[in-house]
């Protein structure tokens, strides 16, 4: 008898009697089923669990990269740990480091696709109004940075290129920044002094998401000066501050010379990132000694994540069937002893008018329902694991959609595949035999 | 031409002297034609059944004893269509099932056979009105029929207060009604009974026996696998096997 006459003899009225019937021989043996079905309900609930936790932290890992432009390539000073020019620097008492003007003329000119360039200078002190202090950032830039870093002015208004031209001591703050310095009145309008220079707040900016969710881990660090920035034109910084940078911290004298500290490039052209990013490459390799800058491009992020992911997923995929398939054959292993057990039940199926193919039906419809029922309740265990996950670890899961209807349909086929075999044992037994069978 | 209605004759007037005891010599429902059965044990064969000539008739009520070892489980295993003759022809109303496939021989067992077992052998997941409705399901009867079937079947042999139990929960005399019901379900031509009342205690199994003496006067045709003499006096024919052959065939005269 081959499987496809056996499909055949199939109908509706029997089905639904041999599903009844199925059901009340697992009931008979309750504990037995459900230890059966937990192999199948813990890879059933640990393959979607698993999915929607990589899911989401995928999706936070891109969005994060998202943040910072898909179209960007951002190039950093990195002061450097061990120089080679050491010995000349100690002589001049100046740490010079960084990009510098120099490389950023050459990018613009010769790299093509190169649209805009933000580049900022940073200094650190403290932020005033009037008596209230914040450990902060003056962070000067062009115009156009909230567009290019995706980050929206909230109230007020961005410096324009002609205040940049004029050297308008005007500043923008990050809303933490507001918050901290005028935590009672309207921050427009107002003045922030650092060291002896005065800017007037005309707008604010939302904070740097990247630096928000890292803040946020780190709940309640009141303290922490990242992301409070007072963002003012980079001439405005050059004239107010000059381009050597002094520090005097807790006694130490330090001294340094950085022309900027971040640089973003934008590239028209998304397929041009890539060999954009290759020729500044060889540009910034051309123009320094030391690895003094830091390039970072978020294309390239965002793919590396994106194969990540791929290979995450293939891992998931793989230990999600071998737990599948640990549990098919633990139900396989108790539906081979279930047959044993009923041998005599079958021969009296057998003696009453039982064909082999309404056996082999009984058996294997009892083993989709065993795996049937696991998967069920693995969906269910699967789809509360994530929302515990996002409770108590405040972490972004993402169950989609297709994740439990695999899922259930595997532990189904698993059950038709595992089911065969017993089933096929049990219709093949000799009526005789199986009637003597004590 | 002439033997063959001499045959008839005879067989007429067979009829007409027995026909009181509600037995039809013009109707058999089973013919076994020179039947033999051999099984291979080891390097012997073992001829478990040599040249059987039988014929059963409707309304027939027999007995099949003999020692063990006889052939009494080997000849109940081809009469129930449970294993084949190895050489003969098997005739069940009429039709060869000597030869048939797995599936054709499924089916003869449920519609023309019922089959009373020795320890019951109920399915004991279900309940008393589902064991009777099992042949009903495997002949693809619907399921409000079956259960009309199975409720009036089991009201009959004196269950109507236990339909829902489970067989656990019933004494051996009741469990063995079932059995019964069930292999009356589909109104089969012949009820094959395995020491029936093997497992019961005598006041339990003379009530088996009458329920037997009952369904034969109805018309049933009835053949008991057993060895007790006193079962044997009950019914209408008694056949004896020794060695694989028959021994003794005879009909007692109530």
């Amino acid at each position: 008898m081959t499987f496809l006459t056996f499909l055949r003899g199939i109908s509706l009225f029997r089905l639904k009697r041999s599903i009844v019937l199925g059901v009340k021989s697992l009931w008979m043996h309750k504990l037995r089923s459900l230890l059966t079905a937990l192999g199948i309900v813990f890879g059933v609930a640990s393959v979607i669990a698993m999915l929607a936790i990589g899911e989401g932290a995928s999706f936070e890992a891109q969005q994060q990269i998202k943040e910072l432009g898909s179209q960007n390539i951002i190039l950093e000073s990195v002061k450097p740990t061990n120089t080679t020019t050491a010995g000349e620097q100690e002589r001049s008492l100046i740490l010079e480091y960084g990009l510098t003007y120099q490389d950023i003329t050459q990018i613009q000119a010769t790299v093509p696709g190169v649209q805009v360039t933000v580049p900022s200078r940073r200094v650190k002190d403290f932020l005033w109004n009037v008596s209230q202090s914040v450990d902060g950032t003056a962070f000067g830039t062009v115009p156009w940075f909230p567009k290019m870093k995706n980050r929206d002015v909230v109230r007020g208004r961005f410096f324009t290129e002609i205040e940049m031209k004029d050297c308008s001591p005007v500043c923008v703050l990050t809303e933490s920044l507001a918050r901290n310095l005028f935590p009672l009145n309207e921050p427009i309008g107002q003045t922030v002094r650092m060291q002896t220079s005065y800017f007037r707040v005309v707008g604010l900016i939302e904070d740097d998401p990247v630096v928000a969710a890292t803040e946020s881990e780190l709940e309640g660090s009141a303290e922490s000066s990242e992301g409070m920035e007072m963002i003012i034109p980079i001439t405005t910084l050059e004239d107010h501050f000059g381009e050597v940078l002094v520090k005097y911290r807790s006694g130490s004298f330090e001294a340094e010379k950085v022309e900027y500290h971040e640089v973003t490039a934008r590239i028209d052209d998304a397929d041009d990132v890539m060999p954009a990013a290759l020729a500044i490459q060889h540009i910034l390799e051309r123009n320094h000694e030391d690895l003094d800058y830091k390039m970072t491009v978020p294309l390239d992020l965002l793919r590396r994540a994106e194969r990540t992911k791929q290979i995450f997923n293939i891992v998931l995929g793989s230990i999600a069937a071998i737990s599948l398939l640990v549990g098919g054959i633990g139900i396989m292993n108790i539906m081979l002893a279930t047959v044993t057990e009923r041998t005599r039940e079958i021969g009296i199926r057998r003696a009453l008018g039982a064909k082999r193919k309404d056996i082999v039906m009984q058996f294997l419809i009892e083993t989709v329902i065993l795996s049937g029922a696991g998967g069920l309740l693995g969906v269910g265990v699967g789809l509360a694991i994530p929302l515990a996950v996002t409770h108590f670890a405040n972490m972004v899961t993402i169950i989609q959609f297709w994740a439990p209807t695999l899922a259930f349909t595997i532990s189904v086929a698993i059950g038709v595949l595992f089911g065969i075999y017993p089933a096929f044992r049990a219709a093949g037994m000799n009526p005789v035999e199986a009637l003597r069978h004590e | 031409m002439s033997d063959l209605s001499s045959d008839a004759l005879v067989e007429n007037e067979l009829a007409n002297t027995l026909g009181a005891e509600g037995c039809d010599y013009r109707k058999p429902v089973i013919e076994l034609l020179e039947v033999e059965k051999h099984y291979q044990m080891g390097s012997v064969l073992v001829k478990a059944l040599r040249g059987i000539d039988l014929k059963i008739f409707r309304g027939d009520y027999i007995s099949i004893l003999g020692p063990s070892g006889g052939g009494k489980s080997t000849m109940l295993n081809i009469l129930g269509c449970l294993d084949q003759p190895t050489i003969g022809t098997y005739l069940l109303n009429g039709t060869d099932v000597s030869n048939l496939s797995d599936d054709a021989l499924s089916l003869v067992r449920g519609k023309e056979l019922g089959f009373i077992f020795q320890s019951y052998n109920l399915i004991q997941q279900l309940s008393v009105v589902e064991n009777i409705e099992v042949p009903l399901f495997y002949q693809g009867i619907s399921e409000k029929e079956s259960r009309e079937t199975a409720i009036e079947l089991a009201i009959k042999v004196g269950l109507d207060k236990r339909l829902d139990h489970r067989p656990t929960e019933l004494s051996g005399g009741q469990q063995q009604r079932v059995a019964i019901a069930r292999a009356l379900a589909n109104d089969p031509a012949v009820i094959l009974a395995d020491e029936a009342t093997g497992n019961l205690d005598s006041k339990s199994g003379g009530d088996i026996l009458e329920i037997f003496d009952q369904l034969n006067s109805d018309g049933k045709t009835l053949v008991m696998i057993t060895h007790d003499e006193g079962m044997a006096e009950r019914t209408h024919r008694v056949i004896r096997l020794k060695d694989g052959g028959i021994a003794f065939d005879s009909r007692t005269e109530n």
